[in-house]
């Protein structure tokens, strides 16, 4: 009896102490997570973080003083250079308004050939459906130098029409895409809406757009951001600062006042921030949109 | 084939309605093809057009203002033997195999520690996303200060410890690593979310009989985690060596190809090519033999993939 008694002590004080070494493992593997998650987290944000306060520092502070420290008396004079003696107004004013169109017509055409192909019935539609995925495999730079070469002969060099023009009319991955949605929609829908005689455009606009909802956000934000970052094209078909975009404008800057960080840096900011803004108002929809992307791509 | 089925079905009107059939039918057509027209004339004006030509360009001699100069071949040849475009294929390449592996190991790294549902991984999910909207020659510029060898913050940081650190950027042993880290935290959040998406797609049933059969921590990650990732693996190395292999931006603002050639990838030396020298045939024939080459590596990575999965998983 005792000995049963004190055996099963025996193994409740080993299970306790087990209970307790396994908490206080849990515990440091817990530390260590967070320790790890926080970590990635600033590495992720303190490029940011960092360009932020030495915008808003001038010179021999930012030359002085270490990076991770905030400004003490943040000055605005640096982004009042920017837009008063350089052109950052200018550039920001071409960005948008050259995203803005490239955007638009991007996601309407892509939308308008994505309907076609998942709804709608033509001779050779889908041998034309495998020109459009064949031409996905190409990658941007084959098509540079004879576009280049095209767009010289055609005069459109050095005017807004040629920063937009390649993207505009629809691109074969936003058609892919959107059609790959479209395919989901039951066809009775449309087939009901044609019987009551509303017209292609109309069941497109009335009532593919508003279930369609989701993929049109995705589209639109795939197309903005490609839009607002694109450096490449626009750099090599313009060559005056009145229509340089935000990229072309800093690396220019860049190449002509390098060392003077606090305006270089406030530069990159006014290409950096509207991204930032535009994510933290839809972070959600772009972490889904790229996942789904990518598994339907 | 079921669409083929349906074409032939509309396109064969019945007897008795044959007159307004073929005219509902010829109209429908014509919608169809008014609502494709925008995304086909772009499709053909500024693909199609464009690919065919580079072809035609890379077979002559042209600096747009003299006429054009056929020349077969040759441009083949000497964008290797004067222009340096082995060298620029190599640092390509280079740059690929610095980049790819480790952008690739610290994504799903990153998804395997924050698939789980714990306060704070949600946040750091949204945080490691946020580089990818990130405007590459903003962002060139920024590692440009933190790189910079008296001013930036790696240094500084190296200097408490006593280290000097180099001229990150414009020393030839550092510059590319410098560039390919740019790359991997502008796009490891980015490929992280292919990762969890995988690993959430994974059936909790199959780890639970990998450890009923005495498989530890590590051997479940390799025998049940890895195989089941292949599709997902694919889809990240895929994009992301064909986006590798184009990398420009970063590069133009960081280091415009230097010290010396050192860093002088593919699309530099392609854009130097035609729009600094205005050797046309010649940039035209370093774009195809890139399209080639990027094209051999897609198929032969589909190949090894496929093969992997039917192996494995069947």
């Amino acid at each position: 009896m005792s000995a049963v008694t004190t055996t099963s002590a025996a193994v409740a004080t080993g299970l306790a102490t087990e209970e307790r070494t396994s908490r206080l493992g849990k515990g440091v593997r817990l530390t260590g997570f967070y320790l790890v998650i926080l970590i990635i987290a600033l590495i992720f944000i303190l490029p940011y973080l960092m360009s932020i306060f030495a915008a808003f520092k001038t010179l021999p502070q930012i030359l002085a003083q270490s990076p991770l420290r905030p400004p003490t008396s943040p000055t605005w004079s640096n982004f009042s250079t920017l837009f008063s003696q350089y052109d950052f107004g200018r550039y920001l004013a071409n960005t948008l308004l050259v995203t803005v169109i490239l955007t638009a017509g991007q996601v309407t055409f892509s939308m308008m050939g994505a309907y076609a192909f998942a709804r709608m019935e033509f001779p050779g539609r889908d041998s034309l459906f495998w020109l459009y995925l064949m031409t996905l495999m190409v990658p941007n730079i084959v098509t540079l130098v004879p576009l280049y070469v095209l767009f010289a002969h055609s005069h459109l060099l050095n005017t807004y029409w040629a920063i937009f023009l390649p993207y505009v009319l629809g691109v074969p991955y936003q058609v892919f895409l959107m059609r790959q949605y479209f395919m989901t929609i039951p066809k009775e829908v449309m087939e009901a809406a044609r019987l009551d005689g509303c017209s292609e455009g109309r069941i497109l606009w009335k009532i593919i757009v508003p279930i369609s909802r989701p993929i049109l956000i995705t589209a639109t934000l795939l197309a903005f951001i490609f839009g607002w970052n694109n450096f490449m094209w626009p750099l090599i078909v313009t060559n005056s600062n009145s229509l340089n975009v935000l990229t072309v404008g800093i690396a220019n800057f860049d190449s002509n006042f390098g060392v003077e960080w606090n305006l270089v840096l406030a530069g990159a900011l006014v290409a950096l921030i509207p991204m930032v803004i535009l994510f933290a108002i839809f972070q959600k929809h772009i972490v889904n949109s790229i996942s789904l992307t990518g598994i339907n791509r | 084939m079921s669409v083929a089925a349906a074409t032939t079905t509309t396109t064969v009107p019945r007897q008795e309605h044959v007159e307004t059939a073929s005219k509902a039918d010829r109209r429908r057509v014509r919608t169809a093809f008014a609502f494709l027209a925008p995304s086909l004339i772009g499709l053909i004006l500024f693909l199609v057009i464009p690919i065919i030509f580079v072809i035609v360009l890379s077979l002559v001699q042209w600096n747009m203002l003299t006429p054009m100069k056929w020349v077969g071949l040759s441009n083949y040849v000497n964008i290797f033997e004067f222009d340096g475009f082995g060298h620029s294929l190599i640092v390509t390449l280079y740059y690929v195999i610095l980049n790819i592996p480790i952008q690739t190991a610290f994504a799903l790294g990153m998804a395997m520690l924050l698939r789980r549902k714990q306060a704070g991984t949600e946040v750091i999910r949204i945080i490691a996303v946020l580089p990818f909207l990130s405007t590459p020659v903003a962002m060139g510029v920024v590692w440009n200060w933190i790189f910079n060898p008296s001013t930036g913050l790696v240094n500084q940081f190296l200097g408490h410890l006593g280290i000097t650190g180099p001229a990150w950027l414009s020393n030839e042993a550092t510059a590319m690593p410098v560039i390919a880290f740019a790359n991997i935290w502008q796009y490891a959040g980015y490929n992280m979310l292919f990762f969890l998406a995988g690993l959430a797609a994974i059936p909790p049933a199959m780890y639970e009989a990998a450890s009923l059969d005495g498989a530890g921590k590590w051997e479940q990650f390799r025998r049940v985690t890895l195989p089941l990732l292949r599709p997902t693996m694919l889809f990240v190395l895929v994009t992301g060596v064909i986006g590798s292999f184009q990398v420009f931006d970063t590069v133009y603002v960081m280091t415009a190809g230097g010290p010396g050639n050192a860093t002088e990838v593919a699309n530099l030396n392609i854009y130097n090519t035609a729009f600094a020298g205005f050797r046309i045939g010649e940039a035209s024939a370093m774009s195809v033999v890139l399209f080639l080459i990027i094209l051999a590596i897609t198929i032969a990575q589909f190949r090894y993939f496929n093969k992997r999965i039917t192996y494995e998983i069947a």
